[in-house]
């Protein structure tokens, strides 16, 4: 592939945006966490700072920068330090594969003098298009689960360790239902690369030959969608699957003994999990960027629309994450091992099977 | 030039965290390192215009396979102890089969000269060929090792039974 220094500033420039929104995901989803939970228990939730309490993340992000960074005497230091970095750079890096608008031709203009995009330019609103997508996913994703890890041993604390511990064991269990409902999916695209996924679901179903649903994903492999969905919580770790936290039982679980930035980078890795987590909902069953009803035209227009749709579909996602975490209280460890080798994993070969009869029907 | 970087960079990483998992006492950080070195490992598989199998090297190997080798450690809780002493003759013959093994890899690199270089028309990797070469071609060994594979886990449930009456089970 032939790439000359606009397309290196265009990636750069992709990799920014990427970045901004992840590293803004924390404090704009810290504020609607704690208001939205005061919602649902019907307090007030915090209001002090600022207008309507909307700067309570600034005060909480100076908290964390200003508390004590405290290393326990008997930890293991280097790993000690080096596991919330570890947490972190899945969390970042996942997101690279997803799409996230329509791609758009940048004209041709001239600025300073300079002529730039010659002969117009495709602008193509994903970091890497690279051919094995999912499965990038997948492999980063796979290795969020040792920060976790590493934190609950490193910390030398029984209660971290137990954390620590169920994590591991939480994680493999549930990535295997994770995968193997995303594999209805990619049959139906014949392609691991989620363009093509998101391509596949901008057209139409017809119903009755009149009615015009859009052809996303969730419709025809709707039990694929539901486990997806629930493998994505027991991912992030978040209720009712946290055992990994599980403060009722394990005092704050993997990140007992950690304070200060080390503490607020955890803190920042299971937001930027669950920004991932929808975006790949979103991208998987609801169409991605596209819009119902509704063609996008291939121009910087198009472009900002379908970004915007994007971006509400996975907030609406994200919401749905913090709703049921204040909805739904925590299961048994039992439990959850249960479900996730007894229930999810053969419901999630049932749907592969369904997709394939759905596929040779001609009806997906 | 750029592929060159990125492969001695990676090749040097891979053999450091490699020593570090033989060398080290802890057995978390040797098991931590094993996954440093899969990593980087995958990055050969990138160079090598395989990018399915950079993917699977990290999902089956840094991602679970390690996985369940630390949740062993720490369960266990290993520390690390005084080693039991070692036998002469054993660490004997291990240290010479490693030696000779490195020996004949080196004659055949040497007598082999050059290194073939990969083929100039795009080289197809993806997951529909490999999935199609699985299916078709290799068909029979890929179903043995499936049935290999159930019989160790067969094997690891009647090894955890053994001892267990069926009828004073707790549950």
């Amino acid at each position: 592939m032939a790439f000359d220094l606009t397309d290196i500033i265009l990636t750069f420039v992709k990799i920014g945006i990427i970045l901004g929104v992840m590293l803004n995901v924390t404090p704009i989803m810290v504020i609607i966490e704690r208001r939205a939970s005061a919602l649902i228990q019907d307090r007030m939730g915090p209001n002090r700072v600022g207008p309507g309490g909307l700067m309570q993340p600034f005060a909480d992000a100076l908290k964390f920068v200003l508390k004590e960074d405290i290393i326990p005497a008997k930890a293991h230091k280097a790993l000690y330090t080096l596991a919330p970095m570890f947490g972190l750079i899945p969390a970042l890096t996942t997101i690279a594969v997803v799409p996230w608008g329509r791609p758009f031709v940048i004209p041709e203009m001239t600025i300073f003098g300079r002529r730039l995009f010659e002969g117009g330019r495709l602008f193509e609103p994903i970091v890497a298009d690279v051919n094995i997508g999912l499965l990038l996913i997948f492999a980063l994703a796979s290795l969020s689960v040792y920060g976790i890890t590493t934190a609950g041993w490193a910390s030398n604390s029984k209660y971290s360790l137990f954390g620590g511990i169920r994590a591991s064991a939480q994680m493999i269990s549930y990535e295997l239902a994770l995968t193997l409902s995303a594999v209805g999916v990619l049959m139906a695209a014949g392609s691991l690369r989620l363009v093509d996924v998101v391509a596949r679901q901008s057209g139409h179903f017809l119903l009755f030959n009149t009615i015009q649903i859009p052809a996303w994903n969730f419709l025809p492999m709707f039990l694929g969608f539901v486990i997806f969905t629930v493998s994505a919580f027991a991912e992030t770790n978040r209720l009712p699957f946290d055992f990994p936290e599980a403060e009722a039982e394990l005092v704050a679980g993997y990140h007992t003994e950690y304070s200060s930035m080390k503490f607020a980078m955890f803190f920042m890795s299971e937001y930027m999990a669950m920004m991932t987590m929808s975006a790949l909902i979103v991208t998987l069953f609801f169409g991605g960027w596209d819009i119902p009803w509704y063609n996008e035209p291939p121009t910087f227009f198009g472009f900002l629309l379908s970004a915007f749709a994007f971006l509400a579909k996975v907030g609406f996602m994200m919401f749905v994450f913090v709703w049921v975490r204040w909805t739904i209280p925590r299961l048994k460890y039992d439990e959850l091992m249960r479900i996730g080798w007894k229930v999810f994993l053969p419901l999630a070969v049932v749907n592969v099977v369904v997709v394939a009869l759905l596929i040779t029907m001609g009806w997906v | 030039m750029f592929e060159l970087i990125i492969f001695f960079f990676f090749a040097v990483v891979t053999i450091v965290f490699a020593l570090m998992v033989i060398l080290h006492r802890n057995p978390v950080v040797g098991a931590l390192s094993l996954v440093a070195s899969f990593f980087a490992l995958a990055v050969m598989y990138i160079l090598l215009e395989a990018p399915f199998m950079a993917a699977l090297q990290v999902i089956v190997y840094a991602g679970a396979i390690m996985v369940l080798f630390l949740f062993v450690i720490m369960l266990l809780n290993l520390q690390h102890q005084a080693e039991p002493p070692t036998r002469p003759v054993q660490q004997f013959l291990g240290f010479f089969l490693s030696i000779a093994f490195c020996l004949t890899l080196l004659f055949y690199i040497v007598k082999a000269g050059t290194i073939a270089a990969l083929p100039s028309t795009p080289f197809v990797s993806d997951a529909r060929a490999i999935g199609y070469a699985l299916f078709e071609k290799y068909i029979f060994p890929f179903e043995m090792v499936s049935i290999l594979l159930l019989a160790a886990i067969v094997g690891a449930i009647v090894l955890s039974q053994r001892g267990v009456s069926l009828d004073r089970r707790p549950d």
